[in-house]
């Protein structure tokens, strides 16, 4: 009796249980397929932008539609509802375990193209739907490309100025000519690169991208390093660890964004040398005062008819060399403390340890204020100041890594064959203590451009006529209540660096850590 | 009762309980004073705070190692160990291990060097044989070396002697005594250890603003300045004197609370600091409270549900808080809160409740990014011990697992967080403080650099890393009772 009551319950639960493992399986084999989450990735990315662009273009107070806004929106609704279509077929594919159909693959050079209206998502999706076996040096190449056409865009917005710098063309005619080349890498790369060996033809092709990673194209120059240290490398069946770690981090969508948006800002300071023109974000006038956001000043103009939009992009080539220079002397200094102390414990380190342990107990922003205050405001005083002030987290952060390796089986080895102890920090501790320094000093460039800006807001950073972001928003608060978006571009822009610097360390803890392997 | 005192007075006179429970103590006593006499600065300590004691141990020592038949003995043991040719066998074996050594490694060394290198090793091995062997005889067994801690504890043996050296030298037992506890120990090194912090920092900041190329008497009496008026400004205060007459007075000043006067103005820099603090400290209370409701309970969620869709957006909001430059955040809330909406005022006053809410939310921002991801990442990090799973094995409710394993070992480190972050809240109160324009001592700084008017600025930092180092002190020291790992840690401490 009681065994025929429980017959049909038990049938039930085993029915649950196999769904149950039916959905997981589905879910991991989706997981797995790129085609699939980069799809969805910039179908949701592409929603959020169209519903954000929605959002702004009511205004509520005055009841009127900006219709340029409206438009984008619709643009982005459009290319997020394509990539809706695309996920669900491709995840029919997945599901069944088929190829994915011919003309779905073709499709992806419909989404790729769309990075011309800025929707880069949609391409990065695109790109990847093409290829059907990608390596990383495909991959690199789908953002090497993105960054040059990205930088062309950006820089032609200056085509609706009055008028443009005198390297403008030549510029142009630079970049043209990179997307071309880029196109070609990445076809060549797609045709001689597999998973299992790199062709020796590969070898010119690398220098060239080496050569054309002078624009500040990250992208470029680590493909090349990749290519040539596989085609040095003998044993093919050894993966090369840095290599590794960066196809892992490419697993992660919000820390590649993140390293596209530094590397993007790196490339765009670097190009706007030749594409833009220094007076217009310098020289006032007083003609164009206070501007609303237009085509001709896409920011607006300050109160000195500066144009908010060429000033800030002249502001990250500061912000970017403060940020970097204010984390790479206390990264250096730091370090060799950090690891001189950790390596002899003892009266050494003790010194070394209550030293740094002054400095810390000044808040950093109050020990930079004194520095200031006592060398007077200049961009070198500020680097100066900020360096000093961040010594004793990099000394730490070392010193904990080191202490642990001090007495790892390696370093005995070395110190047993006679090694000496500058050799052994050198040669042997500190690049096995790499990793964690790295994804520090990543995180640390962001708070460093963070603490730029609040000086310089302060009056106690960069000098007040360097288009510095501090400086553009400091001028920016002053007139909130009439033209807000003066504060806010500096402020967003601020924000957009600091946040991909944060995104990129995050991927790179990750994608380092020896437990998520 | 009296009969029973006069019993005990009677059995000790006696000799029956001879002194038993002095002899305990004393025993205790010299323990530690022997514990505390191999560290080379404790030695000092115990040879300053008990100078008249010290002395007398100092002699018994002196003649003690002049009569102890320790020295002799051992000399004898070297001579017989030297004449059964101890010595040149080591020298022998040293030599040809090191002769080996650099042979192995292909490396050359002159003759001289190597003979240095290998006499210094052997008459290490060597003084080392000579105790071992020593220790083997039964004569040597017996005898000790002298120390002081052993002169020390043959005096003790008299209560007079204590007595003696307790009321001449109260502050050494004191020491010995907060020594003798773990605890009171590690409060008391701490203490020593802020202490060196604090003439650290305002070491530091002094040197920074006495090497400043900038002349405060110039900028505070303005370009059209006299020489006289320049040089009696100087003299007014003191900033003709060298610089380590000044600096010893600026250790003074921050010792003795009385920290001089500005030099524009001419206002006590005490009582405008102590005006100033309390709008600071409420502001940074504030922001702790509210970054501690908006960090914790979200944090906890995100790592019970990870990899949810609430975990994703709080994990990027956290980001997004720590990413946003606080000042431009508070720009956008007073745009928002204090122009359009006209809700709150943008200024603080120190009376209404409501002008503390932006403040303190843009202030507690980065912390409280902080403190989630951190939340996050710990309880993650227990939630994948053993322990846990033995928890859930054994039948505990969830909420059990969770509240009290989980949350409570993953504690320890957010606590940690939060005394540290509470440094970076006061000192970055400045920009928020310029922001909203509180006077509080953030600003007072800001405002008192551009001079730069030291005593103010140098006050004002030194101040605030005081209060930094006593929360840290805190937290530690709270640590120190409630872990139990530290716990353990402490009893050999």
């Amino acid at each position: 009796m009681v065994q025929k009551a429980a017959a049909p319950a038990a049938a039930a639960a085993a029915a649950d249980y196999a769904a149950e493992y039916i959905r997981r399986t589905q879910a991991r084999k989706l997981k797995r397929s790129q085609e699939y989450t980069a799809s969805r990735f910039a179908f949701g990315t592409s929603l959020a932008i169209a519903l954000i662009a929605l959002l702004l273009s009511f205004d509520l107070a005055e009841g009127t539609v900006n219709m340029i806004s409206l438009a984008v929106a619709a643009i982005f609704l459009v290319e997020s509802l394509f990539e809706l279509a695309v996920s669900l077929l491709v995840k029919r594919a997945v599901i069944q375990d088929r190829e994915l159909p011919r003309a779905l693959r073709w499709s992806g050079l419909f989404s790729a193209v769309m990075v011309l209206n800025g929707n880069i998502f949609a391409s990065i999706s695109g790109f990847t739907r093409l290829q059907r076996e990608r390596t990383i040096e495909y991959t690199l190449s789908i953002y090497m490309l993105l960054t040059t056409v990205c930088i062309v865009l950006v820089s032609s917005l200056n085509l609706f100025k009055a008028y443009v710098a005198n390297t403008f063309l030549l510029g142009m005619y630079i970049l043209a000519g990179l997307i071309v080349f880029d196109l070609l890498a990445m076809l060549l790369i797609s045709r001689w690169v597999t998973r299992s060996a790199t062709s020796r033809k590969m070898l010119p092709l690398a220098l060239c991208l080496i050569l054309s990673a002078a624009t500040g194209n990250v992208f470029a120059l680590l493909i090349g390093i990749i290519t040539i240290s596989k085609l040095r490398h003998k044993d093919k069946d050894i993966n090369i660890e840095w290599i590794d770690i960066l196809s892992r981090l490419f697993r992660n969508n919000m820390s590649i964004i993140g390293m596209f948006l530094v590397v993007f800002l790196i490339s765009l300071s670097l190009c706007s040398f030749l594409t833009f023109d220094y007076s217009i974000a310098v020289q006032n006038n007083y003609g164009a005062m206070l501007l609303a956001p237009s085509l001709k000043y896409p920011f607006g103009t300050d109160n000195f008819g500066r144009c908010v939009f060429t000033r800030i992009v002249f502001g990250a080539r500061i912000s970017l060399v403060v940020g970097m220079l204010a984390t790479a002397t206390p990264l250096i200094v730091g370090g060799l403390l950090g690891a001189v102390a950790g390596y002899y414990s003892g009266r050494i380190e003790n010194i070394i340890m209550r030293a740094l342990d002054v400095l810390y107990a000044v808040p950093s922003i109050l020990l930079a204020i004194a520095i200031v205050a006592a060398f007077g405001a200049s961009t070198t005083n500020l680097i100066l100041a900020l360096s000093v002030s961040s010594i004793p987290v990099y000394a730490r952060t070392v010193r904990a890594t080191v202490m642990g390796l001090s007495s790892a089986e390696f370093v005995e080895a070395a110190r047993a064959c006679g090694a000496r102890d500058h050799a052994i920090i050198l040669k042997h501790i500190l690049p096995n203590s790499m990793a964690p320094i790295i994804v520090r000093a990543t995180m640390g460039i962001g708070t460093a451009v963070l603490s730029t800006s609040s000086m310089s807001y302060l009056g106690l950073g960069v000098e007040p006529h360097i288009p510095e972001w501090g400086n553009i928003l400091k001028v920016g608060s002053s007139y909130l209540e009439t033209n807000p978006y003066l504060a806010i571009f500096p402020g967003l822009a601020i924000m957009l660096i600091v946040l991909s610097f944060n995104f990129f360390g995050d991927g790179l803890r990750d994608a380092t850590d020896p437990k998520l392997k | 009762m009296r009969v029973k005192v006069v019993l005990e007075l009677s059995n000790s006179s006696a000799g029956a309980v001879p002194q038993g429970g002095y002899r305990s103590f004393s025993g205790k006593v010299t323990k530690y004073y022997r514990k505390m006499s191999r560290l080379p600065v404790y030695q000092v300590i115990l040879a300053v705070t008990g100078f008249p004691t010290f002395l007398f141990v100092l002699v018994k020592y002196l003649l003690a190692k002049q009569n102890s038949r320790y020295y002799s003995c051992r000399r004898d043991m070297a001579r017989q160990l030297e004449e059964a040719g101890a010595k040149e066998q080591l020298h022998q074996s040293v030599l040809s291990s090191t002769q080996k050594k650099y042979a192995f490694l292909h490396k050359e060394t002159s003759q001289e060097a190597l003979n240095k290198e290998v006499s210094r090793a052997v008459e290490q091995r060597f003084s080392e044989l000579v105790e071992s062997e020593l220790a083997k005889t039964p004569e040597g067994q017996a005898l000790s070396r002298p120390d002081l801690a052993s002169s020390y504890e043959s005096w003790m043996e008299s209560p007079l002697f204590f007595l003696f050296s307790l009321v001449t030298a109260p502050v050494m037992y004191l020491i010995i005594l907060i020594y003798s506890n773990p605890y009171s120990k590690y409060i008391a090194d701490r203490l020593v250890m802020m202490v060196f912090v604090i003439f650290g920092v305002t070491f530091l900041v002094f040197t920074i603003l006495y090497f400043s190329p900038s002349d405060p008497a110039i900028n505070a009496l303005g370009e059209l300045a006299t020489p006289e008026q320049v040089q009696r400004f100087k003299e007014l205060h003191g900033l003709d004197q060298p610089y380590l007459v000044q600096l010893f007075k600026a250790f003074k000043n921050i010792a003795t609370f009385d920290l001089g006067k500005t030099y524009i103005g001419n206002e006590d820099v005490l009582t405008a600091l102590l005006r100033k603090f309390p709008a600071t400290l409420s502001i940074t209370l504030a922001s702790l409270c509210v970054s501690l409701l908006l960090s914790i309970i979200p944090g906890i969620i995100s790592a019970m549900k990870q990899y949810s869709a609430f975990d994703y957006i709080f994990m990027l909001v956290a980001l997004l808080g720590l990413s946003i430059p606080n000042f431009w955040l508070g720009l956008v809330m007073i745009m928002e809160f204090s122009i359009h909406l006209r809700w709150v005022p943008a200024t603080y006053s120190a009376g209404q409740l409501a002008t503390i809410i932006m403040p303190a939310i843009v202030l507690g921002t980065e912390l409280s990014a902080t403190i989630a991801r951190m939340t996050r990442s710990s309880m993650l990090e227990v939630k994948s011990q053993d322990y846990i799973l033995t928890a859930r094995a054994k039948g505990l409710s969830s909420r059990r697992v969770t509240f009290k394993h989980i949350l409570g070992n993953a504690m320890i480190p957010i606590v940690t967080a939060i005394g540290l972050q509470f440094g970076g809240l006061l000192g970055g109160s400045s920009v928020t403080e310029k922001i909203f324009n509180v006077s509080g001592v953030g600003s007072y700084i800001v405002d008192k650099q551009f001079v730069p008017d030291t005593p103010a600025v140098l006050s004002g930092v030194v101040y605030i890393a005081i209060i930094i180092s006593i929360v840290n002190l805190a937290v530690d020291i709270l640590y120190a009772f409630l872990d139990p790992r530290i716990k353990s840690k402490m009893k050999n401490y």
